[in-house]
C-alpha cells in the first residue's frame, strides 16, 4: 500500500524524468489530444445560447472541430463557454461549476454581456464581466457573436493549447459551498 | 427524496426546479426563476424611447419581432401616430417569420428531450433558412431591431418575394417529413401522449397563455381576437386541441408554422407599394398618458403598459411576457409525472427562461 504523500512523490519524479527525456513529443501528443477534444459544459447564462446553439446544428457543425456539445456530467468537461449576461443569481453558479470540472479547463466569454455588461453595463443585477469570477482565455465581441466568430474563438483557443507545457495535474482537495 | 434540478441541467436553458420524488414519480415541483434577471423595466426609464428598442428585444432573441412588436404599438398609440400599410406588412411578415424560427427552436430542443438527434439536426438546419430569409429584410442574423415606432427601419428588397416563395414551398415539404420521421414515431407517441395533462378549467384558471392554451382546447389568438395592424385582412387558422398533453402542444406548434406560411404568402401578394416609415422627430417625447398594447408572440400574449408623463423617458414600463404567465403551470403539470418525462414537460410548455425573468 502506497501513501498519497509518497505518491505525489513517484509522480513528480516521473515527471521530471518525462520533462528531460521526452518533453517535446509528449507536450505534442498531449496538446493534440487536448485540442480536439474540448467538451463544453452545457451552462446558459443568458440569450446567446441560441447562437451556440446554431453553432452546433448542421449548417456550421462545430463538431468538425472536435468540440462536442456534451449533455453529460460537467465532471468530464474541460472547456466552460459563458453563453451571456452573468447576474448576481447566477455567479456563485458559475463559480461552482467552474471549480468542479478536472484541470486543464478552459474558458470561453460569449457575448458582449459576459464581457463588460455590453447592453446591461447599468442594471443593478449584472455583472460588469465574467472575468471578475472565473479566468477567462478568449473573448468573443457581438451581441450575439455570429457563428463562425464562435468557430474563430474556439480556433484560437486551440492555438493557445498547442502552446502549452505539459504538467501532470496538481493533488488538491477542492472545496465547494453550496450557496 | 428531495432534487435540485439545475440551474447547470442537461436541458436548455438557465432555470432550477426543486423536485420532490417518490420512487420516480414526482410529487411536487417547485421552480426557481431569476438567473437571467436583468431589470428591463428599471432600465427601460432611463432611456428613451429609440434606446429601448435593442435592449427591450433581447429577453427573447429568439424571437426579437415577437417581443418588440406591443412596444412599438404601445409607443404609437401614445404619439396618436400610425404606420404606413406597407410598414404594417413587413411588421407581419417579420413577426411570422420569427414565430416560424422560434417554433424550429423549439422543435430541435424537444427532439433532444426525447433523445431524437435527428429532429435536433433538421430544425436547426431549416431554421438557418428562414434566418437568412429574415436577414434580407432585418439585416442581421437574429437581433433586427427593426421595428420603430411609425414603420420599421428598412424596406423588404425586390428579390425577397421570390425568395419567401421558394423558402415556404421547400419547407411545406420539410414539415411533411419532420411528421413521418418524428411527430407520427411510435416513440415520440409513447414518451407524449397523456404526459403532462392540462385540462381546460385548469388552464383558464392559471392563466396559461399562447400554445399551450390553444393545446388544452381554448380557442384564444390575440391576432384574431383582437386584430392589429393589417391582422384582420389575412384569412389563417387558429389551430386547437382538446387533449392538453405535451403531444397536443407539440401539434400546435406543428400546426401553427403551416399557418405562419400561409399568412407570409397572403402579405406578400397584399403588400402595397409605398413608404415604409413615418417621418417622426429624433427624439421622441409623447404627450403625458398611458398606453397599452398586446399582440400574439410566438410564445402567447405578449403585453405592454407604458406611462409617459410628456419626458425623454418613459415614466414607467410594464412588460408581461408569455413565458412568466406558463412558468405557474409547472409545478401543477409535471405532479404525478415519471421524472424521466420531466423533460418533455418543461419544454412543452415552451417556457424560456431569459423571456421570464426580463
Amino acid at each position: 500500500m502506497v501513501k498519497s504523500g509518497a505518491l505525489a512523490i513517484l509522480v513528480g519524479r516521473l515527471n521530471d524524468v518525462l520533462q528531460y527525456a521526452v518533453g517535446e513529443p509528449l507536450n505534442y501528443l498531449v496538446n493534440w489530444g487536448r485540442i480536439y477534444s474540448l467538451w463544453p459544459v452545457h451552462l446558459e447564462t443568458a440569450c446567446c445560447s441560441i447562437e451556440f446553439g446554431a453553432a452546433s446544428g448542421p449548417r456550421y457543425d462545430l463538431e468538425r472541430y472536435g468540440v462536442l456539445e456534451a449533455f453529460g456530467s460537467l465532471r468530464q468537461c474541460d472547456l466552460l463557454i459563458v453563453q451571456g449576461t452573468v447576474n448576481r443569481k447566477v455567479a456563485p453558479r458559475v463559480r461552482m461549476v467552474y471549480d468542479q470540472m478536472p484541470d486543464p479547463k478552459y474558458v470561453i466569454s460569449m457575448g458582449a454581456c459576459s464581457n463588460t455588461g455590453g447592453l446591461y453595463f447599468d442594471s443593478y443585477n449584472v455583472l460588469k464581466g465574467v472575468d471578475s469570477i472565473v479566468p477567462v482565455d478568449v473573448y468573443i465581441p457581438g451581441c450575439p457573436p455570429r457563428p463562425e466568430a464562435i468557430i474563430q474563438a474556439l480556433i484560437m483557443l486551440q492555438n493557445k493549447i498547442k502552446k502549452q507545457k505539459f504538467a501532470p495535474p496538481e493533488l488538491k482537495q477542492i472545496e465547494t459551498k453550496v450557496a | 427524496m428531495t432534487l435540485s434540478v439545475g440551474p447547470q441541467h442537461p436541458g436548455s436553458g438557465h432555470f432550477r426546479l426543486i423536485i420532490t420524488v417518490d420512487g420516480d414519480i414526482i410529487v411536487k415541483a417547485e421552480p426557481d426563476p431569476g438567473y437571467v434577471h436583468r431589470g428591463e423595466e428599471k432600465m427601460a426609464e432611463v432611456r428613451n424611447y429609440i434606446q429601448n428598442i435593442p435592449h427591450i428585444e433581447r429577453p427573447s432573441i429568439i424571437d426579437a419581432s415577437g417581443i418588440l412588436y406591443p412596444y412599438v404599438l404601445a409607443v404609437e398609440d401614445l404619439l396618436g401616430k400610425s404606420a404606413p400599410e406597407r410598414a404594417q406588412y413587413i411588421r407581419m411578415i417579420m413577426a411570422e417569420l420569427n414565430r416560424i424560427t422560434s417554433h424550429l427552436y423549439f422543435l430541435s430542443i424537444f427532439g433532444i428531450f426525447l433523445g431524437h438527434s435527428t429532429m435536433f439536426m433538421w430544425p436547426m438546419g431549416d431554421r438557418e433558412v428562414f434566418i437568412d430569409l429574415s436577414q434580407m429584410i432585418g439585416g442581421t442574423r437574429i437581433t433586427f431591431s427593426h421595428f420603430v415606432p411609425g414603420g420599421v427601419r428598412s424596406d423588404a428588397p425586390d428579390s425577397f418575394a421570390d425568395k419567401a416563395e421558394k423558402t415556404c414551398d421547400y419547407f411545406e415539404g420539410r414539415l411533411k417529413e419532420y411528421e413521418r420521421i418524428f411527430v407520427n414515431n411510435p416513440l415520440c407517441h409513447q414518451r407524449t401522449v397523456g404526459v403532462g395533462v392540462l385540462t381546460k378549467e385548469d388552464a383558464i384558471k392559471l392563466g396559461v397563455v399562447g400554445p399551450s392554451l390553444r393545446a388544452s382546447g381554448v380557442k384564444s389568438d390575440t391576432r384574431r381576437d383582437e386584430p392589429y395592424d393589417a391582422y384582420d385582412k389575412v384569412d389563417f387558422e387558429v389551430p386547437v386541441y382538446s387533449e392538453g398533453d405535451s403531444y397536443a402542444r407539440l401539434r400546435v406548434h406543428f400546426d401553427e408554422m403551416r399557418q405562419s406560411m400561409s399568412i407570409i404568402r397572403q402579405c406578400i401578394k397584399q403588400m402595397p407599394k409605398g413608404p415604409v416609415k413615418q417621418k417622426l422627430p429624433p427624439q421622441l417625447r409623447p404627450p403625458a398618458g398611458e398606453a397599452y398594447a398586446r399582440t400574439e408572440a410566438a410564445r402567447g400574449a405578449m403585453a405592454y403598459y407604458i406611462v409617459s408623463d410628456g419626458g425623454n423617458y418613459p415614466y414607467r414600463l410594464k412588460m408581461n411576457v408569455a413565458s412568466f404567465r406558463n412558468l405557474i403551470a409547472i409545478p401543477y403539470l409535471l405532479k404525478g409525472v415519471h421524472l424521466a418525462d420531466m423533460p418533455t414537460v418543461y419544454w412543452g410548455l415552451d417556457y424560456w427562461p431569459v423571456e421570464a425573468d426580463k
